[in-house]
């Protein structure tokens, strides 16, 4: 009997404090992986967001309003279409304009959109991310 | 040619779409208001309104950065390719193991040839040119004017005709006065004379469509709007006055304005057929940030 609820013990202390540790990792991860991404050749910047907070780094100043508001309408008009057409959960999501290209997905609970030029291949940053 | 024709076509065009792609699962073309023109008759549920009427918000917010192209959406299950195809948009669910860059040269292909055969054979009633890659608005609403215009639309239209009402009322008065008048004079009437005569007026009016920007600020007037230095050049060198003061606008849900013009304050905006409407006016149009309007210059009283 003790031998079975001292493992479900341990596991419950580990659900308290672990996904913090690991959170906090895991952005790191994410702005190290982005900072690099962003080193590329025609990427324009990326918005790194969780729930509270979020990391904005876009090489022109004046369009981050306008970035981070097509971002964030691109997301939740893909989260729409997925329920609408059942696409399960969303791997990513890839927004192109005249110019520009928005490469967009959710690692956990931090959401990605990485600006970059049309020419450049969003595929190969994807893979870098996941 | 009507619009059930041309839904008619279009599902036609989106069924052989289909044949040749066998990884689409559910197509359907829709307008930039939501209108959805063709498809599935099983596509349309609540779900998918409610899908639709987010993309229409996207496609709104990305006018700001020149409108929305593609948008693709790659699922566990399944994938949704949004593609903009004249100011229309594209949507089509597919199967995770669709051919994505062979749909993508299909529909490229097939739909804005289908579009250009419609146009050609109905003038008229035809999509207008998406202005750059901004969505469009229905065609329904582009149509002539209905045969029982609201008071407001016919005083655009009145505003508008003066030039051409001018010239024919004082049409026998040079008959009179013309060896006084200079020769210049007498071209620059010729001209408009051709153009009250032209069998299609509507094009030499100066009426073209903008896409509308918002501002706002403290010293921003309700009634001026900004355009393009070229646009208010050439209606100016158009109408033969020094300058435009003032625009009618016609939103296409009937509202129609008038307000004074001048040139757009901030140069990055310019050459983008941008129309800059204050706030207020925007709100008393139901105007929203990226939707069409149409402008017309006043003739300027003398």
């Amino acid at each position: 009997m003790p031998k079975k609820k001292f493992p479900q013990v341990e596991t419950a202390e580990q659900i308290e404090w672990a996904p913090k540790t690991e959170v906090k990792e895991q952005v790191a991860d994410l702005r190290s992986v982005l900072d690099k991404v962003k080193t590329r050749e025609g990427v324009i910047g990326y918005i790194l967001r969780a729930s509270t907070s979020a990391a904005v780094d876009i090489k022109d100043p004046s369009k981050i309003i306008d970035y981070a508001v097509l971002s964030a309408s691109a997301l939740e008009s893909a989260e729409s279409l997925s329920e609408a057409f059942e696409l399960g959960r969303l791997s990513n999501i890839v927004v192109e304009t005249k110019d520009l290209k928005i490469l967009l997905l959710t690692i956990g609970e931090h959401r990605i959109s990485v600006f970059m030029e049309k020419n450049v291949d969003h595929y190969s940053i994807y893979k870098e991310l996941r | 040619m009507n619009e059930e024709i041309y839904a008619i076509a279009l599902k036609n065009a989106l069924g052989e779409i289909k044949n040749v792609c066998p990884g689409i699962k559910k197509a359907f073309i829709l307008m930039d208001d939501g209108t959805i023109v063709a498809g599935d008759e099983q596509a349309v549920d609540p779900s998918v309104e409610r899908a639709v009427n987010s993309l229409q918000s996207l496609a709104e917010k990305a006018v700001s950065v020149d409108g929305l192209n593609d948008l693709l959406i790659d699922g566990d299950k399944g994938k949704v390719y949004v593609s903009q195809v004249n100011g229309m948009y594209a949507v089509m669910s597919l199967s995770k193991s669709a051919d994505l860059p062979f749909l993508r040269t299909v529909t490229g292909i097939t739909l804005p040839t289908i579009l250009k055969v419609l146009n050609n054979l109905s003038p008229e009633t035809a999509l207008p040119t998406p202005l750059k890659s901004a969505p469009i608005v229905p065609h329904i609403q582009f149509r002539p004017a209905p045969s029982v215009p609201s008071v407001k639309e016919e005083e655009v239209e009145e505003t508008v005709e003066k030039p051409e009402e001018t010239e024919e009322i004082e049409a026998p008065e040079p008959l009179e006065a013309r060896e006084a008048e200079t020769e210049a004079e007498t071209e620059a009437e010729a001209e408009a004379e051709v153009a009250v005569e032209s069998p299609e007026p509507a094009i030499d009016l100066p009426s073209r469509q903008f896409i509308v920007d918002k501002f706002g600020g403290f010293m921003v007037r309700a009634d001026t709007v900004q355009l393009d230095s070229e646009i208010l050049e050439r209606w100016s060198s158009l109408l033969n006055v020094k300058e435009i003061r003032e625009v009618d606008i016609e939103t296409f849900i009937g509202k129609t304005t008038r307000c004074k013009a001048k040139v757009i304050s901030d140069q990055k905006l310019e050459g983008r057929g941008l129309i800059r409407i204050p706030e207020k006016t925007c709100e008393a149009l139901e105007l929203k940030r990226g939707e069409l309007v149409r402008v017309k210059p006043v003739m300027p009283e003398e």
